[in-house]
C-alpha cells in the first residue's frame, strides 16, 4: 500500500527501535509516509536523518494499514544515496562481499591483524565502530567444501549467504550434512552475496548486480527441479521480497516463489512424512531471539517448532527487542550509540530469563547478543544437528 | 511429528482474538494468530473499559440495544470473561485492579475524569474525585501531554517538569528501563521536596516492568504514584499488548503477523484452510476452526465503500445500517452515528448469520450494533465476545 492509506496511528513509532533510543530519528511515520510527499523528483533531499533507519522492517509488520513503510524509507534512503556523497564507511560495507573473500584468504593474518590496537585506530578513522569484536574469518569456506551432498528424491540448492561461507562454514556444513542425513539432494552453487549489504549502503547498481548473478544460478537448479533454502534470515527476506521487490530482477518472482526457509523446509519434510525426526536429549535452557527479518518474513517461527520438540530444551521466545546491529548498520561508527543501546536493552531482557544460551538464526543478532549479555549464542541448526548425534 | 494443522486459526491479533487464543491454548488447543498488524490496542489507555453509564457497569446492560452482543454474553458470561483477563494478566508484568462490578475514574491528560472499569494496577491510585494534592511530573517538551491542562482545572494540583533529553513517550519509557536513569530521576524528586500527597507521571514509566519501576520510584520518594494515560504512541496500550502476545508464545502459539489473508480454502460447510499473501508463494494455514476478530472500520476488518461495507477477510453478509446518508448524524461530535452499529451479525453460537460456514466464529468490534464509541464498551466487549466465542469452539472441536 502506498503512503497515502497511512492513518497515522503511530503503532510504527511504538515499534521503530531506533526511535526508542535516538530523537534525532523521526520515527517510521515521520520518516516514511509523512515526509514521502515531499520527496519529489527532481529536488535535492535534504533528509539526512532517513540513514538513521536501520531497515529492521519492524514498522511495516506492525502496520495495521499493510503501509510499506519501510520501503518508502528504503527508497528515500536510496535517493539521498544517489544524490549526495557516500561516506567510505559505506562504499567499503557495501563491498563485504569482496572483503571477507579477502578476508578468508589470509584469514589467519587478517583475524589476527583486525585484533590489533592499531588496526583500530585505522578503522576508526574510516568511520567504522570498534566497539564490537570483528567477526573473524575462515579459509575453509563452506565454498571449499564438499559442493553436493546427500540423494534423493527432494533436491535443494543451498544458499548460504555471506556468512556462513566466509565467517561460520561450520553451520553450513552443518545444515549441508542434517539435510543429506534426512534424504535431500543438496547442492552448493558458486553464488555471491545476495546484495543486501549494498542495497542497505545506498548501492543501487551493486544490489542488482549481485542479484542478478544469483538470481541465473539459482533458477538454472529451481528448473531443474530444486528448491532454494537459505539458513540467514536477511539473505533470506532479500531474495524473496527485494528481488521481485525494490531490485526488479527479471527472474525475481522465480526465485521469491520457491525460496524456503531452512527450517521451514525441514518441518514440511517431516510433515509430509517425507521424513521423520528424533531428536535425542539436549539439556539445557535457551532464549530464542527472534532476528527482525525472520519476523518480516511473516513465514512463524519455523525453528521454535523444531526446537520445541527436542526433549530437556526450555525455550524461551524472544521478539520484541531489536538486537540494534542490522549487519553493517552498528559497525558504523555514526550507529554505534544507537546500536549499544538497543544491543543492551535486548541483552538485559534476555539476561532476566536465566539462560544459559542465546539461539538466533542471523549472525548479526548472535554476534551482538553474545558480546552483550557474555552467554554463547547459536544458531538454532547447531541445536537441531547437536540433538541428532547418536548418542 | 504430525503434519500440523491447528485446532483453531484466530484471524486477527486484538483483545478479542487474543482473549479467544489464550483461553483456548491454555485448554491443551494448538493455536495460531494471523494478523495484519498490530491492533487498536497499542493505541489505547489501557484500562478495559466496559460500560460507562452506571456505577456497575453491568447494570446498563438491559438499557443497551436489542441486538448488542452483551446480550448474547450475559452478565455471568461477561464477568467470567472478565475475571479471566484479570487471571492472565495477574502473573504477568501488569497485573490489572478493579472488578468486574465496578466502574471508577481515573484522571486523563487534559484533567478530566474517564470512566472505566479494569485498570493497570500503574493507575490503581488515580484521583479524580478527592481533595489530596497531587504533584504531576512530566517531561521537558513531552508531545501531547500538557500539564498545565490538568492544574488548570482543579485546585490543590502542580506540576514540575523533567529534562529527561527526549520528548517522545518511547523514547523516556525506554530511559526509564535504564537504572542510572532512575537513580538520576529519583534524586531529581528528592530534591524537590513536594509536599505530602500523590505523585502522578504521564504513562512511560518504563515498558516491560512498569510495576516494578513504579514501586522503586514510590518507595524511595516516599509517595503513592500513579499513571495517567497518554494519547498515542501510548505505552500502557504497548504493554498490554505485546503481555497478550508474549503470553500467547509462552502457551504455546504461534502467529504470522503483516500478513493479509489471500484466499479462503473451503469443502462444503467447512473451511479448511487460509492462505497468507506473501511475496512470491503464498503460505497455507490451515485449521480446524476459525475465529475471527479482525476489528471494525480502524483496524480493516470492515471496510466502506461509497454505498455499502464490506468484511474483508470471508465476504461475510454485514448488517449496514441503511443507506449512506443514513450513516452519519449531522454533528460530528454527536454519540451514536448509525454507522457505529454496523458490523457482523452473530446467532447465540456466536456463528455469523445468513452463511454456510459451520467452523467459524466471529467476536469482537467487528460484531454487528456494538458501539462501542457510544457505549464506551471497547475492550469489555472484545474480552466478553472473544471469551464467549472461545468456549463455543471448544466445544464445537470435542
Amino acid at each position: 500500500m502506498s503512503f497515502e492509506h497511512c492513518v497515522r496511528c503511530t503503532v510504527c513509532v511504538e515499534n521503530c527501535p531506533v526511535f526508542k533510543v535516538e530523537p534525532l530519528f523521526p520515527g517510521p511515520k515521520q520518516a516514511g509516509p509523512d515526509a514521502q510527499r515531499f520527496r519529489l523528483d527532481g529536488e535535492k533531499s535534504v533528509d539526512q536523518w532517513v540513514r538513521l533507519c536501520s531497515q529492521c522492517k519492524r514498522c511495516e509488520v506492525s502496520c495495521p494499514n499493510d503501509v510499506e513503510v519501510s520501503e518508502i524509507i528504503l527508497n528515500a534512503q536510496l535517493k539521498y544515496s544517489r544524490e549526495h556523497l557516500s561516506p567510505f564507511s559505506s562504499h567499503l560495507f557495501a563491498n563485504t562481499y569482496y572483503i571477507s573473500g579477502l578476508g578468508s584468504l589470509a584469514a589467519p593474518v587478517f583475524n589476527r591483524v583486525s585484533s590489533w590496537g592499531i588496526s583500530k585506530g585505522v578503522m576508526s578513522l574510516l568511520g567504522i565502530a570498534t566497539s564490537l569484536p570483528f567477526p573473524s574469518f575462515r579459509f575453509l569456506t563452506l565454498q571449499r567444501g564438499w559442493k553436493r551432498r546427500g540423494r534423493g528424491a527432494r533436491k535443494v540448492v543451498f544458499f548460504h549467504g555471506c556468512f556462513l561461507n566466509f565467517n561460520r562454514p561450520d553451520i553450513g556444513r552443518g545444515i549441508r550434512d542434517l539435510l543429506a542425513s534426512l534424504g535431500v539432494q543438496v547442492i552448493i552453487p558458486k553464488q555471491s552475496c545476495c546484495g543486501l549489504p549494498a542495497l542497505g549502503n545506498g548501492d543501487l547498481d551493486m544490489a542488482r548486480k549481485y542479484a542478478q548473478q544469483n538470481a541465473a544460478t539459482l533458477a538454472r537448479y529451481i528448473d531443474k527441479g530444486h528448491d532454494v533454502v537459505y539458513a540467514c534470515t536477511s539473505c533470506g527476506l532479500t531474495l524473496v521480497r527485494d528481488y521481485p521487490g525494490v531490485l526488479d530482477i527479471t527472474l525475481g518472482e522465480k526465485i521469491s516463489e520457491n525460496t524456503y526457509n531452512v527450517h521451514e523446509y525441514l518441518l514440511s519434510l517431516i510433515e509430509n512424512g517425507y521424513t521423520e525426526l528424533a531428536p535425542a536429549q539436549v539439556n539445557m535452557t535457551i532464549a530464542y531471539h527472534i532476528p527482525c527479518h525472520l519476523r518480516a518474513l511473516g513465514i512463524g517461527y519455523p525453528a521454535a517448532r523444531i526446537l520445541e520438540r527436542i526433549p530437556g530444551l526450555t525455550c524461551h521466545l524472544m521478539e520484541d527487542n531489536c538486537c540494534g546491529l542490522s549487519g553493517s548498520y552498528g559497525f558504523k561508527k555514526k550507529n554505534q550509540g544507537i546500536s549499544r543501546k538497543l544491543g543492551q536493552l535486548a541483552s538485559s531482557a534476555i539476561r532476566e530469563r536465566e539462560v544459559e544460551a542465546i539461539v538466533s538464526d542471523c549472525g548479526a543478532c548472535r554476534m551482538q547478543l553474545s558480546h552483550y549479555t557474555g552467554l554463547p549464542a547459536f544458531d538454532p541448526s547447531e541445536l537441531i544437528v547437536e540433538s541428532m548425534k547418536k548418542p | 511429528m504430525t503434519p500440523l494443522t491447528y485446532d483453531v486459526v484466530v484471524i486477527g491479533g486484538g483483545m478479542a482474538g487474543f482473549t479467544s487464543a489464550l483461553y483456548l491454548t491454555g485448554q491443551g488447543y494448538k493455536v495460531a494468530i494471523i494478523s495484519k498488524g498490530d491492533p487498536v490496542c497499542c493505541l489505547s489507555t489501557g484500562c478495559i473499559d466496559v460500560l460507562s453509564s452506571d456505577k456497575n457497569p453491568l447494570d446498563g446492560i438491559p438499557g443497551l440495544s436489542r441486538d448488542h452482543p452483551y446480550h448474547l454474553v450475559g452478565k455471568k458470561g461477561i464477568t467470567d470473561a472478565l475475571n479471566f483477563f484479570k487471571r492472565i494478566m495477574q502473573d504477568t508484568p501488569i497485573p490489572y485492579s478493579g472488578t468486574p462490578r465496578k466502574n471508577r475514574t481515573i484522571l486523563t491528560p487534559i484533567g478530566t475524569a474517564k470512566t472505566t472499569c479494569l485498570v493497570p494496577m500503574t493507575m490503581a491510585g488515580s484521583e479524580t474525585e478527592s481533595d489530596t494534592y497531587i504533584h504531576v511530573i512530566s517531561f521537558k517538551g513531552l508531545k501531547d501531554f500538557f500539564p498545565s491542562y490538568i492544574t488548570s482545572g482543579r485546585r490543590n494540583i502542580r506540576f514540575s517538569l523533567y529534562d529527561a533529553g527526549t520528548s517522545s513517550t518511547i523514547g523516556i519509557a525506554t530511559l526509564f528501563e535504564d537504572k542510572s536513569f532512575r537513580r538520576e530521576f529519583i534524586s531529581w524528586i528528592q530534591n524537590l521536596e513536594l509536599p505530602h500527597g500523590k505523585v502522578a507521571f504521564p504513562a512511560v514509566l518504563g515498558i516491560r516492568n512498569p510495576l516494578k519501576i513504579l514501586t522503586e520510584i514510590s518507595d524511595q520518594i516516599g509517595r503513592e504514584i500513579f499513571e495517567i494515560p497518554t494519547l498515542p504512541p501510548s505505552i500502557p496500550g504497548l504493554r498490554l499488548f505485546r503481555t497478550l502476545k508474549s503470553s500467547f508464545i509462552k502457551s504455546g502459539g504461534d502467529n504470522y503477523w503483516g500478513k493479509v489473508i489471500a484466499s479462503v480454502e473451503s469443502q462444503g460447510d467447512q473451511i479448511e484452510a487460509v492462505t497468507l499473501k506473501s511475496p512470491g508463494r503464498p503460505s497455507r494455514v490451515p485449521g480446524k476452526a476459525f475465529i475471527l476478530s479482525t476489528g471494525s472500520f480502524v483496524s480493516g476488518g470492515l471496510y466502506a465503500t461509497r454505498n455499502t461495507v464490506k468484511e474483508t477477510v470471508f465476504d461475510l453478509p454485514v448488517f449496514v445500517p441503511g443507506t449512506r446518508k443514513d450513516w452519519f448524524k449531522e454533528d460530528f461530535f454527536q454519540a451514536g452515528h448509525a454507522i457505529e452499529t454496523a458490523g457482523i451479525k452473530v446467532d447465540s453460537s456466536f456463528r455469523p448469520v445468513n452463511t454456510r460456514f459451520g467452523n467459524l466464529f466471529v467476536s469482537g468490534s467487528i460484531l454487528s450494533h456494538a458501539e462501542i464509541m457510544k457505549n464506551h464498551c471497547g475492550h469489555g466487549l472484545a474480552i466478553a465476545t472473544g471469551f464467549r466465542a472461545a468456549k463455543i469452539c471448544e466445544e464445537f472441536l470435542s
